[in-house]
């Protein structure tokens, strides 16, 4: 601490000059913390789905105390909801839509690649979520968030065909979209089916090829 | 002195036959009152639950069902086999749309009465492989009624192009997404309906001429 830095202070202030930064480096080394935390969680939760893992489980994995987390997080459901809305984030940062003002087919083939990698990432974290979101209503509003942006997505992404149809027939092809979309029907071709990557991603793309109708002319 | 005793069964076999009767009726009790609970609250209920609304003790559950999985499994198959009697497959040979309207408006039906027991069997399957292979089968049986319902319009596609399409109406027709209309979309009965049919109808493949 100098004797500038004192000088420097408002006069109304409480605090002691140099501290500030030393706030911000705990601050920073809790957040750091925070982050791994999170991070153990939706890396067990990936081995593990549908089962939630415990404290102990975590905080091994992180490299911290059961006392660290719960300094960090309340309980085990602030802990899942913070988890949530990370995986939300890095969803939409690294889901984000491509090809835009492309061609129908190249539209459909980004959209389903994206989907189907997203599908493949985010399952076990999804039916995570799913499966204790009956006694949170933060984890059920995180639920209806993501399946709204989904539904925000086929629109934005199938825009020129969606365009043609009236209010009702539109709708009617957004949720038929949504439902063969689902994560669990993703999930059903690539465990029930058996399904590769691509060969899920073939049935994707000609099932909403048939449900679209045609691209409007002058339309990308 | 054996010859002299009665034959082992024959003055018993009426009482034996009347326990066995109560034990079953009972048993039968004991699983309706797990898939009323399931209803009321789609989470897996107790053994003190089942008891108490079944009207008996935990003790007489213990002893008709070694585990409450046992439970679980028996009452999983009496719902499967009721969804599968009150689903039989009707206008098999109808026109295109009198199909599409038939298969929608029977599986509407099963997904409104069976969701609860549903989703209870789906997130109590990995503790047990009786009920993953419930699942299968209850999956199997509903692509096994596509088949049927769209024979003539599968029988147009070619492999891979057949099975892709049945997975779409698998997916379209799924449970849940009947689930997903009608309550967070909040779609009407008669709405969730229209939105399949639209959905099948634009799926499918034109139906093939009727052969002379």
């Amino acid at each position: 601490m100098t004797a500038s830095t004192v000088t420097d202070l408002p006069p109304d202030s409480a605090s002691p000059p140099a501290k500030p930064e030393r706030i911000d480096g705990r601050h920073l080394r809790s957040e750091r913390t925070k982050r791994l935390i999170i991070e153990a969680y939706m890396a067990l939760v990936r081995e593990s789905s549908p089962r939630v893992p415990t404290a102990a489980e975590i905080a091994e994995r992180a490299g911290y105390s059961v006392r660290s987390i719960f300094e960090r997080f309340p309980d085990l459901q602030a802990l899942r909801l913070a988890a949530t809305d990370q995986a939300i984030a890095d969803a939409r940062a690294t889901n984000a839509p491509r090809d835009l003002p492309a061609d129908r087919a190249t539209r459909l083939r980004a959209q389903v690649e994206i989907r189907g990698r997203g599908c493949d990432q985010w399952l076990p974290m999804w039916r995570v979520l799913n499966s204790n979101s009956a006694d949170s209503a933060e984890l059920q509003e995180r639920i209806r968030m993501t399946r709204s942006l989904i539904l925000r997505r086929i629109e934005l992404v199938f825009k020129p065909e969606l365009s043609t149809l009236p209010d009702a027939e539109r709708s009617r092809t957004v949720l038929a979209i949504e439902a063969l979309t689902d994560f669990e029907s993703w999930a059903r071709m690539r465990e029930f089916f058996g399904l590769s990557f691509d060969e899920a991603c073939a049935a994707w793309v000609r099932a909403i090829d048939s449900l679209l109708p045609p691209t409007p002319a002058g339309a990308s | 002195m054996e010859a002299v005793l009665p034959a082992p069964s024959s003055p018993k076999t009426p009482r034996i036959d009347g326990r066995r009767l109560r034990s079953e009726r009972t048993k039968q009790l004991i699983i309706e009152a797990f898939l009323a609970l399931v209803r009321e609250d789609p989470k897996l209920p107790t053994a003190v639950q089942i008891a108490e609304r079944a009207g008996y003790s935990v003790r007489s559950i213990f002893e008709r069902f070694p585990d409450l999985n046992a439970l679980r499994v028996a009452a999983t198959d009496y719902g499967l086999a009721q969804a599968a009697a009150l689903a039989p497959a009707r206008n098999v040979d109808g026109s295109r749309q009198t199909r599409i309207e038939s298969q929608v408006e029977t599986r509407a039906q099963t997904c409104e009465r069976g969701i609860a027991l549903w989703r209870v069997l789906l997130n109590s399957q990995d503790e047990s492989d009786e009920l993953k292979l419930r699942v299968r089968r209850a999956r199997e049986t509903t692509i096994t009624r596509l088949e049927l319902m769209y024979k003539p319009e599968l029988s147009t596609l070619a492999e891979p192009e057949r099975r892709d399409m049945l997975i779409a109406l698998e997916a379209l027709t799924d449970i849940e997404s009947w689930a997903r209309m009608r309550e967070l979309h909040g779609l009407p009965y008669d709405e969730a309906r229209a939105v399949w049919t639209y959905a099948i109808d634009r799926l499918l493949p034109p139906t093939p001429a009727a052969k002379p």
